[in-house]
């Protein structure tokens, strides 16, 4: 195996004694592969982890290594929220249409990626012209070139060392997507998809933007071909069908006018928000952003002030869902829509123009704090 | 000792007993060792981005750990151990951002290196960091565990790879320890602490 670096580093000197570790509480199993890692006078038993225990699995099966110009990937099922590793792919086509625990993506060019719910993170190294479709809890790039992302993450995504990098929102749908969602822990109402962070900033320019509204996903990364083994995987990415809402993110805002709406949890909150946005999307008005997130009785009075009295104990029932919606004429709207569509749940609905964007920043920026650290 | 506490004394002792005295005596000296503070270590938790250091962090002061986003500068959290208060510096590991862990050098008591296990491709820049750190005057002599992370993934390297592929027997200068874990779902992670809090107090100068 040898040694990972080439550097001879300088050690103290030799006349001290070698220190031995203090104790002894190793990983050592049975197997060979493991060894005492340290000498001591006492040797506890040697511990035995999950890990030892488990199952050995051919590591070949959750990757795909040196491929060039073919479509591939995994169906549904086939992973099962283990890892996956990508690496040194040209021209591909990769569907990985199953949810996972992290997934790296090393040394591909040309390729279009799309990887099903990522529990973990997505980590693209020294790739270029890739396009993809991701959903992760963290997105990461480092020495990338351009590379355009249709992405729904839950965390802020960040680059590295990387260039000509577009973010979109996410939108794409096959049958058992909503289901991976759930398995890999990401809800579809909380995505950064447009506020990115850059390590490596350039003075004069910008190694990341955003791309054009109107942009359709499909025409940059296709369905998988008919011919080929996800023939059976039915793919859209109809705004109205994706499993993500569509959210402008960070774009400029058409009107001044927003509308903080929240439901409480309970049995068909998913199903109550979705129902909201189709019919605010209907009458015109856009969906700026959205969050689900957990709420203390001590947050309550903070977020809605003068709207907080008999709110606290909605909120211990579960997560809240919150969405911003927006355009002239939209709290008046909501207001409406709340007491004709959701007169049986619990919800908050912005209560005037005057106040209603004031809501908006009280709750999302409470909704940042919480859950950045 | 003062006059006039040795004729209180005595005139305690009169009314209650010779006894009283003493036990006053004994109850002030176990009023002083209660109030002593937990003995603060200074440990700060480095190695690559994505290793898991925070994930590790937030485990430790047993937090949430399903939504975590990669970390820009720094977090630090204050967690009780078997006696110490432990204070942790998780510092960002982004290439980027490298050249500023040595801000966070001076006074540490133990080194806590995460590795991502799973993370073959970078297994020589992970170690090309930790030798450099390894070579730090300012880290001299600090003990240091190294966190083989992510063992609850499918390509995870055994600790036992790891540490032959970093040549951790040749580290003679400080006492140091390899623990496989994963911080997402805890295992392992108490094990390598306990090595920790035994460690402190080992510095060499």
């Amino acid at each position: 195996m040898g040694c990972w670096f080439s550097k001879k580093s300088k050690r103290k000197s030799p006349e001290k004694e070698p220190p031995t570790t203090v104790e002894e509480t190793t990983n050592s199993s049975s197997n060979a592969n493991n060894v005492a890692l340290s000498s001591s006078a006492t040797e506890d038993p040697p511990k035995q982890y999950s890990w030892d225990k488990r199952d050995k699995v051919d590591p070949k099966d959750f990757m795909l290594t040196g491929l060039k110009d073919v479509t591939v990937g995994r169906l549904p099922g086939k992973l099962n929220g283990q890892q996956f590793v990508i690496q040194d792919c040209e021209g591909c086509n990769i569907f990985v249409f199953d949810h996972s625990a992290t997934i790296t993506i090393d040394d591909c060019t040309n390729c279009r990626v799309v990887l099903g719910p990522v529990k973990g993170s997505v980590f693209f190294r020294d790739c270029k012209d890739i396009k993809c479709v991701v959903a992760c809890q963290q997105f990461r790039t480092r020495d990338c070139k351009k590379m355009e992302v249709f992405l729904c993450c839950a965390t802020q995504p960040i680059i590295e060392s990387s260039t000509g990098m577009k973010f979109g929102c996410y939108q794409y749908y096959y049958p058992e997507l909503a289901f991976h969602f759930k398995d890999a822990g990401l809800s579809i109402f909380n995505n950064n998809w447009s506020n990115v962070h850059d390590f490596t900033p350039v003075s004069g320019e910008t190694n990341w933007s955003l791309l054009p509204e109107d942009t359709a996903v499909l025409d940059h990364v296709p369905s998988p071909d008919l011919e080929s083994e996800f023939k059976s995987v039915r793919v859209s990415a109809e705004a109205s069908r994706s499993i993500v809402p569509l959210t402008k993110g960070g774009r400029r805002k058409d009107s001044e006018e927003s509308c903080l709406f929240v439901f409480f949890a309970g049995d068909y909150t998913t199903a109550n928000a979705r129902k909201l946005i189709d019919e605010a999307i209907g009458r015109g008005f856009v969906l700026i952003q959205t969050k689900e997130v957990t709420m203390r009785p001590e947050d309550v009075s903070r977020v809605f002030q003068n709207n907080a009295e008999g709110l606290t104990e909605w909120i211990t029932k579960g997560p809240v869902t919150a969405l911003e919606l927006n355009g002239e004429g939209v709290v008046e709207a909501c207001k409406g829509i709340a007491s004709e569509m959701f007169s049986a749940a619990k919800v908050f609905v912005s209560d005037s123009k005057s106040t209603s964007s004031r809501d908006v920043d009280n709750f999302f920026n409470f909704a940042d704090m919480q859950m950045g650290l | 000792m003062c006059w006039s506490s040795i004729a209180h004394d005595t005139i305690q002792d009169q009314r209650y007993g010779s006894g009283f005295g003493m036990l006053q005596g004994l109850l002030s000296i176990l009023r002083k060792l209660k109030s002593t503070p937990d003995q603060e270590v200074r440990i700060l938790l480095l190695g690559l981005d994505n290793g898991g250091k925070t994930t590790l962090l937030k485990q430790l002061a047993s937090e949430d750990i399903s939504h975590i986003t990669p970390t820009q500068g720094f977090n630090i959290k204050s967690v009780q151990s078997q006696g110490f208060k432990l204070n942790v510096w998780d510092i960002g590991g982004q290439r980027k951002i490298r050249p500023y862990w040595r801000n966070y050098f001076e006074n540490t008591d133990v080194l806590i290196y995460v590795i991502d296990s799973a993370d073959r491709k970078r297994f020589e820049e992970t170690g090309q960091e930790l030798a450099e750190l390894l070579d730090e005057e300012k880290l001299s002599g600090v003990p240091v565990l190294i966190f083989a992370n992510k063992q609850d993934l499918l390509t995870a390297a055994p600790a036992s790879e790891i540490a032959e592929g970093l040549n951790l027997h040749t580290i003679r200068d400080r006492i140091w320890q390899i623990q496989s874990c994963s911080a997402l779902t805890g295992e392992g992670v108490q094990d390598g602490m306990n090595w920790v809090c035994k460690s402190v107090n080992a510095k060499k100068k």
